[in-house]
């Protein structure tokens, strides 16, 4: 009889403990917890700016760490929001997917808090805070970092072509391509390429693609406007014939280049439209000697005018279960100035979203130390993010499969194509 | 109360099944089956749509090109691997040297991670690049695209996802071969019966609950596909390769549409197990089981 107690004992233990996890949400605690992207170079400034936070405060009331491992951080993001353990403040939040968390109401709209709308006049253009401004009228985001998209070329190639500036317009490009010798070593196979875009219809494929050429195109056009959509015009078919001029004509593979050496240290493409990142990987792994170089994307031939790009924006959040939300707009306003740029564009090599960076002579001796991020600090000018949107992912979606039905395969015209797209991204809105 | 503390040892023996049970079948089960009548996007409370998701469903031509692409896929797989598995398994139950070797080699990519056979296979399967096509030229026929064309991908993702699997099938046949009597061939020896007369009339028919078994297994496993065309064509080319199971996944976990895949889940649920059943009831009337 006793033995069976003790069973039942422990079998009550066991169930409480199963079931007793702690529930954050509902836990109260003093401190802030911030979570960064998990950029082995982000890690460092994180850390760096919150040790010197809390030995400002004398307290440890801030607390960092990147966000949990998983396929992706936005994955993860989605999982803490669920079971209520988001951090107070995270700093690697997709523009896209704002407009998504904000009208679920986990995102605390930082307009409201004392000094933000000053802070961000002083920070940002009128361009970026239309940009990040929800529909509700309220602003959940503050623009942090952009890695522009711009057209990597293998300077010796077109050097040899004898497009020196790379091409800048379509016409141009799809000339240089069809001069490109695309048999290296003579055995009748196709091994070298202009370029490379992924074939995959993966929706996010597309902001490496599509979507930078037709903000290029456009000047910047919206793909998504007052929940309507703005994307069938020329510059959007425009794109498309011109991809698919590239890919009928075999200047572009239609296979997949993954899972080999890389294809444009190794010569086999010729361009790829990429952000600054590339920088770091190709000093490390270029063959000595490769010389490359950034330049805008290619435009439509009648283009007047500056470029735009896709500039992949990563911005700042907080979540509606920080306690203290006021303490730690005030960390993230020392985190944010000048000084803290400059580390961070030191540490990471990725551009912050401020007004008139390159033009500040505070950021000059930067520059001069790293001439390859030039051209990415002069189109940080130019950038879009993401529109203002609750199905975007649906909406890229969409194009992707238009994108691959046209631009890969060529079974439908670019306006076809371009008019379905649109036509059924409407439908979403609805 | 006294026969409930009685019974305590019992609950306590039974307890880390049940627990797994309620925790991993029967609540997501019921849930999903809430969820089909729902509109969720996980994150914002549930919406009560009624029969909006079964609307959507019927509607719904990815989906529908889903189901049709991975029909297609059952019928060339399948048969496929049935007939390469007794093939192998009728080699290697001869007295043939190096047969654990072969036996071994042939279960070995069974054991090989999904992941890295699909991305090993995207490599031979390259258009311009790939070993298979330059294999092809060299012997004077035409290049194949193998992933890059709607009509060809899907049969090559059969062909892969066979070579994947057809060890376990060997090796289940081979089972059911040495479990055939020695002494029938023997008597059909004496009868002066051809090697295609015993197979056909010896062996085929004493197999049959193997051959069920591998049908039953290699539908159910054909239906799951997801790892291949996740990693080698996404669904593509024009949605040529995309899977019932990739086409929910997509729903359930790139768009958060939980409700939605909740209901695609149950559908394809139901279709598995009309599939089955009729496979079962067509079997049996075969063999007169």
């Amino acid at each position: 009889m006793i033995s069976k107690i003790y069973f039942f004992i422990i079998f009550i233990l066991i169930i409480f403990s199963v079931f007793s996890c702690e529930k954050r949400g509902n836990v109260k605690h003093h401190k802030i917890l911030y979570w960064s992207s998990n950029n082995p170079d982000e890690i460092i400034f994180a850390r760096e700016v919150v040790n010197e936070w809390n030995a400002l405060q004398g307290s440890t009331d801030l607390e960092f760490q990147p966000v949990p491992e998983g396929r992706s951080s936005e994955e993860i993001i989605l999982a803490a929001v669920v079971g209520k353990t988001t951090p107070d403040i995270y700093s690697n939040m997709w523009q896209g997917d704002v407009e998504y968390y904000a009208r679920s109401g986990v995102l605390i709209p930082l307009d409201t808090l004392p000094g933000f709308l000053e802070f961000m006049q002083e920070r940002c253009d009128n361009a970026t805070l239309a940009e990040v401004t929800s529909s509700d009228g309220h602003i959940y985001q503050i623009p942090w970092k952009i890695n522009p998209i711009m057209m990597l070329y293998n300077v010796e190639i077109f050097k040899q072509l004898g497009f020196l500036p790379p091409p800048a317009n379509y016409s141009d490009f799809i000339r240089a391509a069809s001069l490109l010798d695309n048999d290296m070593n003579k055995d009748g196979y196709i091994d070298r390429w202009i370029g490379y875009c992924e074939v995959l219809v993966v929706w996010y494929q597309r902001f490496f693609d599509f979507y930078p050429l037709y903000l290029a195109a456009s000047h910047g056009a919206p793909l998504v406007k007052n929940d309507s959509i703005v994307f069938n015009n020329t510059y959007a078919v425009e794109v498309f014939r011109f991809l698919q001029t590239l890919y009928s004509k075999k200047y572009l593979p239609r296979e997949r280049l993954s899972a080999r050496s890389d294809a444009f240290l190794s010569s086999v493409i010729a361009t790829r439209f990429a952000g600054p990142w590339e920088i770091a990987h190709a000093e490390k792994f270029k063959p000595e000697g490769f010389e490359y170089d950034f330049s805008p994307l290619p435009v439509p031939d009648d283009h007047q005018g500056e470029i735009y790009t896709y500039g992949d924006p990563k911005n700042i959040v907080m979540f509606n279960t920080c306690t203290y939300p006021r303490k730690a707009w005030e960390f993230l306003k020392f985190m944010l100035n000048k000084v803290h740029d400059k580390r961070f564009l030191e540490i990471t090599h990725q551009i912050p979203r401020r007004k008139n960076l390159f033009e500040d002579e505070f950021f000059k001796d930067y520059f001069d130390k790293n001439p390859k991020m030039i051209p990415f600090a002069r189109q940080a000018q130019f950038v879009r993010g993401a529109d203002v949107c609750p199905v975007l992912k649906e909406i890229f979606d969409i194009i992707s499969q238009e994108y691959e039905a046209c631009v890969i395969y060529n079974t439908k015209t670019p306006e076809q194509a371009i008019q379905d797209a649109a036509n059924s991204a409407q439908l979403l809105l609805k | 109360m006294k026969l409930r503390l009685k019974n305590v040892t019992g609950y306590l023996m039974i307890s880390p099944y049940l627990i797994h049970f309620l925790v991993f079948v029967a609540f997501p089960v019921t849930f999903s089956l809430l969820l089909m009548f729902h509109r969720w996007n996980i994150i914002s409370p549930m919406e009560f749509i009624g029969l909006n998701n079964f609307y959507r469903l019927v509607h719904d031509v990815y989906f529908w090109r889903s189901i049709l692409n991975t029909l297609v896929f059952l019928v060339i797989h399948v048969p496929l691997q049935i007939m390469v598995a007794l093939f192998f398994a009728e080699l290697l139950n001869q007295n043939i040297r190096l047969r654990g070797f072969f036996r071994a080699a042939f279960f070995l990519p069974v054991v090989v991670s999904g992941v890295v056979v699909t991305m090993l296979w995207e490599q031979l399967y390259g258009y311009d690049t790939g070993l298979l096509n330059r294999l092809l030229v060299s012997i004077g026929l035409q290049k194949i695209g193998w992933l890059v064309s709607p009509q060809i991908a899907m049969p090559a993702i059969a062909l892969m996802a066979t070579w994947k699997n057809v060890g376990l099938y060997i090796i289940l046949f081979l089972v059911g071969l040495q479990s055939v009597p020695s002494h029938y061939y023997e008597a059909a020896d004496l009868e002066g019966a051809s090697h295609w007369q015993k197979f056909w009339h010896i062996t085929f028919p004493s197999i049959n609950p193997t051959i069920f078994m591998v049908v039953i297994l290699s539908t159910i496993g054909g239906f799951s596909l997801f790892i291949e065309p996740y990693i080698m064509t996404g669904g593509g080319p024009l949605n040529s390769t995309l899977s019932a199971v990739l086409y929910i996944y997509k729903q359930g976990f790139f768009y958060y549409h939980m409700g939605y895949a909740a209901t695609l889940g149950f559908f394809f649920a139901v279709i598995i197990l009309s599939v089955v059943a009729l496979q079962k009831r067509f079997i049996e009337k075969e063999t007169g089981a």
